[in-house]
């Protein structure tokens, strides 16, 4: 049965096709809810006060996104009240997460900073190590991008799905996600630039 | 003097995630080739997304799986009686 047909039914009162409907949804709900919070506990509240909210709006869902979409909306709307107002501070510049100074002058012999070369982090660190600096980097992003970067390569939503999500343009959607995964590329590359230096000090 | 890296940073999610017209992706494939900071740059920005996804998908609790198919039933059914079952 198509989606369409499901909210059709279930804004008709069939639990059943409401149940089919969050199924595909609630352990996303639950994994964004968790990188938004990083508290389990926060992250059950949260996917059943949206599942709740679901319910008592279901018939307000026009169909114009994706019911995913839609219960994702929810979801940041509740992961609001439990996600910390100290991380609302801006990233820098697009431009900044160059190397160098001036990004114009990156070819000139004057300028010869280089980028950090990780080659594969998997060598150098185990899974689980590995696994920590990254949700610690995600966790450490400003709100605003970490849920734009989240839904756009963690649920995998288009650009103009992440925009409808978090009530923006598409053209800001963008933005956010290319700052986020620049300043995410910015903080693994210090903490493996400084951790391969380890390595090769070890080795002498 | 052609463009320079800063002229392709704001194409760079585009590029990597395969959503780049062709033409431009072509200029940037033709950069790279050239430019080492741009290779790495890109290079690391696709292992960024890569490692965040390593892992990422988490299955519901199963105690809060069991408590929700009880509560939602039931806040369903204040809502519309048990009618359509």
């Amino acid at each position: 049965m198509s989606e369409k047909e499901l909210v059709r039914q279930a804004q008709a009162g069939d639990f059943a096709a409401f149940s089919q409907l969050v199924d595909t949804y609630k352990s996303r709900v639950y994994g964004l809810a968790l990188r938004m919070t990083g508290n389990e506990q926060d992250a059950q509240d949260i996917v059943q006060e949206t599942l709740i909210k679901a319910i008592d709006n279901i018939e307000s869902f026009r169909g114009e996104s994706l019911f995913g979409t839609w219960l994702y909306a929810i979801a940041l709307n509740q992961s609001r009240a439990f996600v910390s107002k100290q991380k609302q501070a801006s990233l820098k510049s697009i431009e900044e997460y160059l190397p160098a100074k001036s990004a114009e002058h990156m070819h000139d012999a004057e300028a010869p900073v280089t980028l950090f070369d990780w080659k594969d982090p998997h060598q150098l660190l185990e899974q689980r190590e590995l696994r920590q600096i990254i949700d610690e980097a995600i966790a450490s992003l400003p709100e605003k991008y970490r849920v734009a970067f989240l839904l756009r390569y963690h649920e995998e939503l288009s650009i103009k799905e992440v925009a409808k999500v978090i009530g923006e343009t598409v053209a800001s959607a963008k933005s956010r996600v290319l700052r986020a995964r620049l300043a995410l590329r910015d903080r693994l590359s210090r903490i493996f630039e400084d951790r391969y230096g380890k390595e090769l000090q070890g080795l002498r | 003097m052609g463009k320079s890296c800063k002229d392709y940073v704001s194409e760079l999610n585009d590029f990597i995630d395969g959503e780049l017209d062709p033409e431009l992706c072509r200029e940037i494939e033709k950069h790279i080739g050239k430019c080492e900071n741009c290779r790495i740059m890109v290079d690391t920005m696709r292992q960024t997304v890569e490692l965040c996804r390593e892992g990422a998908r988490e299955s519901l609790p199963p105690a809060l799986e069991a408590r929700l198919s009880g509560l939602l039933k039931a806040h369903w059914d204040r809502k519309f009686g048990s009618k359509k079952d």
